[in-house]
């Protein structure tokens, strides 16, 4: 038995949580590591929720980690525990399980509680048929409302919106997607990308997207939800999907005076909270752009999973620090694959940008004063991460395309 | 800790590492007939070069994946769990080296996991005769060279 180690408490349970409790256990082979998550289900990969809800991959195959893995680090695992409060003082925390309120106690708290969906007042949350899409719960859920359901409106283009709809098609559900913006997946794309996209998930019998729309309200009428647009139009539906944005989970934290930024958890390179022995990593905090060094809010897996680990050292006294990232994203509909890295809506006089235009390839770069700072690619993604790394690197572009690995990415191989 | 070295100049593209490789770790359990080898030698104005993993301390493409299924295995060895991909490409858009083998017609990534069976060398540096490929210890004098150069980077 451990009498003397640290006592090193975790809320939230997912790949910040568990790269965190690995690198811990390591570190730290005689403290007690504890980890306290709202679900009742172990560690699982978020982002493969909607393969679930599609059917793509197994019960089995989402959740990952058994009890078993937590086991065998000696991580001791709470679910279906809530977080209430800290008391950071005391290095206490309340959490609530099925109704009871528990006391647990810290040397050095990771917070990475994570993120939750948006909801608004033209959509609020209604568990009879308005939520989100973030957790197993929701999936199943979806899956649940799929089986009687037949037409279903997702609120917001961006990523989950578009995988859920992908989803919900798989499962016979006509999903109806509206998005605000003029493209699909916000950030990531540009017009050209966007029409490539939206004729490939249209191709679909029961996916449909409208752009330039938005939901002003929703009402009940009988078991269907009545959306009403701006236009003035109305549409019926059996549920209805909110993917416009995510929140972090901090509100347990209120009265530690955790500083936030923008309603984010704000810390360090060393995922140091403002409150002494409070660290957070993941979707819950900010993180810094790898170059501009700004904090952003920067909600992806490989943040997560970087910050959980270095924290982590941080946590078992050794330090290091976060180098930070990029915004990226990559993901696949229907066997074309999309990848963005760096802001590639960049605007600017100084701003040029080189095209790579085939009937099935779309690849576009961005380079500023002669470095590249953003890439994008619809179709033919290989080598993406090459050109990464020059961003990264600041390596000038027309010394990329002279390295002969560049000739992969047909945008590069053309400067040769 | 060991690393491929390559030899662009030894080179001739006779592609016996890629035959090697496939017929070890190659597809024959996979469906498609393709030919998948994971070390893959390419043709430039400046010489050959290769796309193969390279086992990196601190690999970008485990932390990238939201699968799972790229792991850091023992020895430090970069392992992946072929079933558990779901062809997202996160890794391909992460990895410095180019070394995923994004296999669009399977939605699959794949990649070196060194696990080709044979203990003292990798079968596609077994299988070069030309001398360029080759698997070996990094020397401390490397490595001191490597850090000095490191050092004098700007830092990210």
């Amino acid at each position: 038995m451990k009498t003397n180690g640290r006592q090193h408490l975790i809320i939230g349970n997912c790949i910040a949580a568990v790269s965190a409790a690995e690198v811990l256990r390591k570190q730290n082979p005689s403290d007690t590591i504890t980890i306290i998550g709202d679900e009742e289900v172990p560690s699982y990969s978020r982002c493969l929720i909607t393969y679930y809800l599609g059917d793509m991959i197994t019960r089995k195959h989402l959740l990952s980690h058994n009890e078993k893995w937590y086991a065998d680090r000696d991580i001791g695992l709470h679910l279906s525990t809530r977080a209430l409060s800290v008391d950071a003082q005391k290095h206490t925390v309340i959490a609530e399980h099925k109704g009871k309120k528990k006391k647990f106690e810290y040397d050095k708290l990771l917070v990475a509680t994570g993120s939750t969906p948006i909801f608004l007042k033209s959509f609020p949350y209604d568990p009879a048929g308005i939520i989100g899409m973030r957790n197993y719960r929701d999936a199943e859920t979806l899956k649940r409302w799929a089986k009687k359901g037949k037409k279903a409106i997702i609120i917001g283009a961006g990523f989950v919106g578009l995988k859920t709809a992908y989803g919900l098609a798989r499962q016979g559900v006509q999903a109806k997607v509206v998005e605000l913006l003029p493209t699909v997946l916000g950030r990531m794309t540009d017009l050209e990308a966007s029409a490539r996209i939206v004729e490939r998930l249209t191709s679909h019998k029961l996916i449909e997207i409208e752009l330039n729309n938005s939901v002003t309200a929703t009402r009940k009428q009988g078991d269907k939800y009545v959306v009403t647009y701006q236009n003035g139009a109305e549409e019926a539906a059996d549920f209805i999907v909110a993917s416009v944005g995510v929140k972090a989970c901090v509100e347990f934290l209120e009265g530690t005076g955790a500083a936030l930024t923008r309603g984010t958890l704000q810390v360090n390179e060393r995922q140091e909270t403002t409150v002494a022995d409070i660290y957070a990593a993941g979707d819950v905090c900010i993180s810094p752009h790898i170059i501009s060094r700004e904090w952003i809010y920067n909600a992806i897996w490989p943040v997560a999973a970087s910050q959980g680990r270095v924290a982590a050292y941080n946590m078992s006294g050794q330090p290091a620090a976060y180098a930070g990232d990029i915004p990226m994203n990559s993901v696949d509909f229907f066997e074309m694959w999309i990848t963005a890295i760096g802001n590639v809506q960049a605007e600017g006089a100084d701003i040029e940008t080189l095209k790579y235009i085939s009937p099935r390839v779309y690849q576009k770069v961005f380079i500023q004063k002669g470095i590249p700072i953003a890439f994008m690619a619809v179709g033919n993604v290989d080598g993406a991460g090459l050109i990464r790394g020059a961003i990264v690197a600041e390596m000038p572009w027309k010394e990329f395309v002279k390295k002969p690995q560049a000739r992969v990415l047909p945008i590069a191989g053309e400067g040769m | 800790m060991k690393a491929f070295t390559f030899k662009p100049e030894k080179c001739d593209l006779c592609r016996k590492c890629e035959e090697a490789c496939v017929a070890v770790c190659g597809p024959a359990k996979k469906k498609s007939s393709e030919y998948v080898p994971h070390i893959r030698v390419f043709q430039s104005p400046v010489g050959p070069y290769i796309r193969l993993c390279r086992h990196c301390e601190e690999p970008p493409c485990v932390d990238a994946c939201i699968g799972e299924s790229l792991q850091r295995g023992p020895n430090g060895l970069v392992i992946q769990d072929e079933e558990r991909c779901i062809g997202c490409f996160m890794c391909n858009m992460v990895c410095p080296h180019g070394a995923m083998k994004t296999l669009m017609s399977q939605e699959k990534a794949f990649k070196c996991t060194l696990m080709c069976g044979t203990k003292t060398q990798p079968t596609c540096v077994l299988a070069c005769d030309r001398g360029a490929l080759f698997f070996e210890e990094v020397s401390a004098h490397n490595k001191n060279i490597r850090r000095a150069k490191l050092k004098e980077l700007p830092r990210k």
